[in-house]
């Protein structure tokens, strides 16, 4: 149980290529943090860094107020998960799990106990006496977490642990994550490439690019008020729709006119426009897949577009749209709001109308991919 | 054509084919198996001539026949009246401190330059390597005045040898160095952070899971000093009590001596193979996939 403060980290390689720049953040005492971003976006390297498995270039990073950039990782008192489980081949799961407290001299009675402890949480009690090779992925993975868990350290580190997992299995693993979070109470650091993992476990969420942080918040922050277009594709799936369009104000109200309709902003968000005093102009539109909906023919507000591919995935249809002037449009459609007939007739080229409501817009500076609002 | 012969051609012709392929299969293999054995008899004649001359009684020169007329072990027996005793206790010791120290240095050596990361790490490790392609002669001039100088040499030849053996054995990394390459390093990191210092991280890990590499370490540390006869020989320079047993059995098949010590070399030569012998014949599993091994390990 422990905060964890970065100051102006920064990572240089060898061959001079700066993998993290000026990483500046402060995770709480038992907080759940989640470093998410593509690959090679530096939040790995990060991660090691605070593991003591990378040097620190520059900056420092302090563990419960102690500055730990030259202690060795066994003297950071961390826990790491990693993502290729990276079990002792040549020890049973038990010897795996009671490694780090066998080196700590801690009496044969006491790891007994803690070991049992561990496994009886994580339901590996039957395959103590098994070597890892003898496990599936999902066993291996919990014996990786056994081993963690057994240490009581002060920060729980976990690399992408849930990757090497099939897609069932993870929903599964990604639960047991929050419960035994709630179980440990200690900090988490949490690192994945993976945007629903990232929403549904952290508490607060560090979105990377290129080394750099681009936003950080809860998962409703950075949900519906993220702070760029990169953040804004990257959280949530199907990605956000993003229409270049223009921002027109008259009689006091905002519109924004894509592809020849008219839409107006309305509620809240055109209230913030107003506050924020944006001015009119060319403005790249965000607007979620889920958040679009099927028009009747003819409206003010109605997108004229054509069915290019229709995904039925259950409970939903992602519909991929291209509109007249060839912009591609994603849309989620509930099954349960079509017909029968409507289904049917939703094939490729059917021509149909869409439209979205001022609340659910993202504005965004089309140059730099700021948000006009938050950003 | 009826039904029945339509079956049958159908039914027997792949059969035959398959007949045909399992007799060229047994032809092959038959004649790779009878060229082997012609070999391997080729290439044991002379153990098994020592072996028999070693027991031969009657004479002990040179004769024109193998097998012996009358057999005993009085040339094994000689053998302890003479300095043979010295020389296999100089030979064993040689080769055992070698086989340890060498051990560690390579396994250190090869561990350090598979996980750390330091200046000048690829320019050692090709100069090492470039280094380790001359012939180990081309020193022996300068290594002697050294060891002189040292008064390592004659009597006190074996610390000499020790000490040679010794010296150059961190240039032998390459083959267990390729070994710990292929083990992934998230086990280092994921020990380290379980709260191990790098020395117990190659204790614990490392050389559990290398056991084949470190087999095939201890073996090469130990058959080269036991083997060894040019350096052993220009070291210990004729004073019989520095000598290894390869050097001191040489000695007796100069023009002057083999009449009467044939057989006593054939003797000592039987000593000296058997406990190469059964440390290869107990370890040779392991051998076989230590050099293997490391390059193909999944």
């Amino acid at each position: 149980m422990a905060s964890v403060k970065l100051t102006d980290v920064k990572k240089v390689y060898d061959n001079h290529v700066t993998t993290v720049h000026d990483f500046n953040l402060e995770i709480k005492d038992k907080e759940f943090i989640v470093f998410v971003g593509p690959s090679g976006c530096g939040k790995s390297t990060t991660l090691r860094m605070i593991a003591g498995l990378e040097d620190i270039t520059e900056g420092t990073i302090e563990i419960d107020g102690v500055v730990v950039n030259d202690l060795q990782p066994k003297d950071r008192d961390i826990a790491m998960v990693f993502q290729n489980y990276a079990l002792y081949p040549h020890m049973t799961v038990y010897d795996n799990i009671a490694f780090s407290l066998r080196l700590q001299k801690m009496p044969e009675d006491e790891i007994y106990e803690k070991v049992t402890n561990a496994a009886e949480i994580l339901g590996i009690t039957e395959y103590l006496t098994r070597k890892p090779r003898a496990l599936s992925g999902g066993q291996r993975q919990r014996v990786a977490i056994g081993r963690a868990m057994v240490r009581n350290s002060k920060v729980f580190l976990m690399d992408e642990p849930l990757s090497n997992l099939d897609a069932k299995l993870r929903n599964q693993m990604r639960a047991e994550i929050i419960l035994l979070r709630q179980k440990l109470n200690t900090t988490f650091i949490y690192v994945t490439h993976d945007q629903t993992e990232a929403m549904t476990l952290g508490d607060r969420i560090v979105i990377m690019r290129d080394g750099i942080i681009e936003q950080v918040g809860t998962p409703m922050e950075v949900f519906e008020k993220p702070h760029n277009i990169f953040v804004a594709e990257f959280i949530g799936a199907p990605k956000m729709n993003m229409i270049k369009t223009n921002l027109v104000k008259e009689g006091g109200c905002y519109y924004v006119t894509p592809f020849g309709a008219r839409i107006e902003v309305d509620g809240e968000k055109g209230e913030e426009l107003i506050q924020k005093g944006v001015k009119p102009g060319p403005v790249t539109l965000g607007v979620r897949p889920e958040h679009m909906v099927l028009a009747p023919e003819g409206g003010q507000d109605a997108i004229p577009c054509k069915i290019e591919v229709n995904e039925m995935m259950g409970s939903e249809l992602h519909l991929h749209l291209v509109t007249e002037d060839e912009t591609r449009l994603i849309v989620r459609v509930p099954t349960i709001e079509l017909s029968a007939q409507q289904r049917e007739h939703l094939g490729f080229g059917t021509q149909l109308y869409i439209t979205f409501k001022g609340k659910v817009m993202h504005f965004f500076d089309s140059e730099s991919g700021k948000n006009l609002i938050y950003g | 054509m009826s039904e029945k012969q339509l079956l049958d051609r159908s039914s027997d012709a792949p059969m035959k084919r398959h007949m045909g392929l399992k007799a060229s299969r047994t032809l092959a293999n038959t004649s790779i198996y009878v060229l082997l054995v012609v070999i391997s008899v080729i290439w044991l004649i002379p153990f098994i001539c020592i072996v028999l001359q070693s027991f031969r009684v009657e004479s002990t020169g040179q004769v024109g026949y193998v097998i012996p007329q009358q057999w005993g072990v009085d040339n094994y027996q000689r053998l302890f009246q003479t300095d043979f005793p010295r020389w296999y206790v100089n030979t064993f010791i040689a080769a055992l401190f070698t086989a340890v120290f060498q051990t560690i240095i390579v396994l250190c050596m090869s561990y350090t330059l598979s996980r750390f990361r330091f200046k000048m790490r690829k320019p050692l490790m090709r100069f090492m390597l470039i280094l380790s392609m001359f012939p180990g002669m081309l020193t022996m001039i300068i290594l002697y005045r050294v060891l002189s100088d040292l008064g390592l040499t004659q009597a006190n030849a074996v610390p000499g040898l020790i000490l040679v053996y010794i010296a150059s054995s961190g240039m032998g990394y390459y083959v267990s160095k390729g070994f710990f390459d292929t083990l992934p390093k998230s086990l280092d990191e994921a020990a380290r952070v379980d709260g191990a210092t790098r020395f117990q991280v190659l204790k614990k890990i490392i050389l559990p899971l290398s056991k084949p590499i470190v087999i095939y370490t201890v073996l090469t540390a130990f058959m080269g000093p036991w083997g060894d006869f040019v350096f052993a020989r220009y070291i210990s320079f004729g004073t019989s009590s520095g000598m290894n047993a390869a050097v001191g059995l040489y000695n007796w098949l100069n023009r002057d001596q083999i009449e009467k010590s044939y057989t006593l070399f054939c003797a000592g030569g039987v000593l000296v193979a058997i406990p190469v012998t059964v440390l290869f014949m107990c370890l040779q599993k392991y051998y076989v996939e230590g050099v293997t091994g490391g390059a193909v390990k999944g």
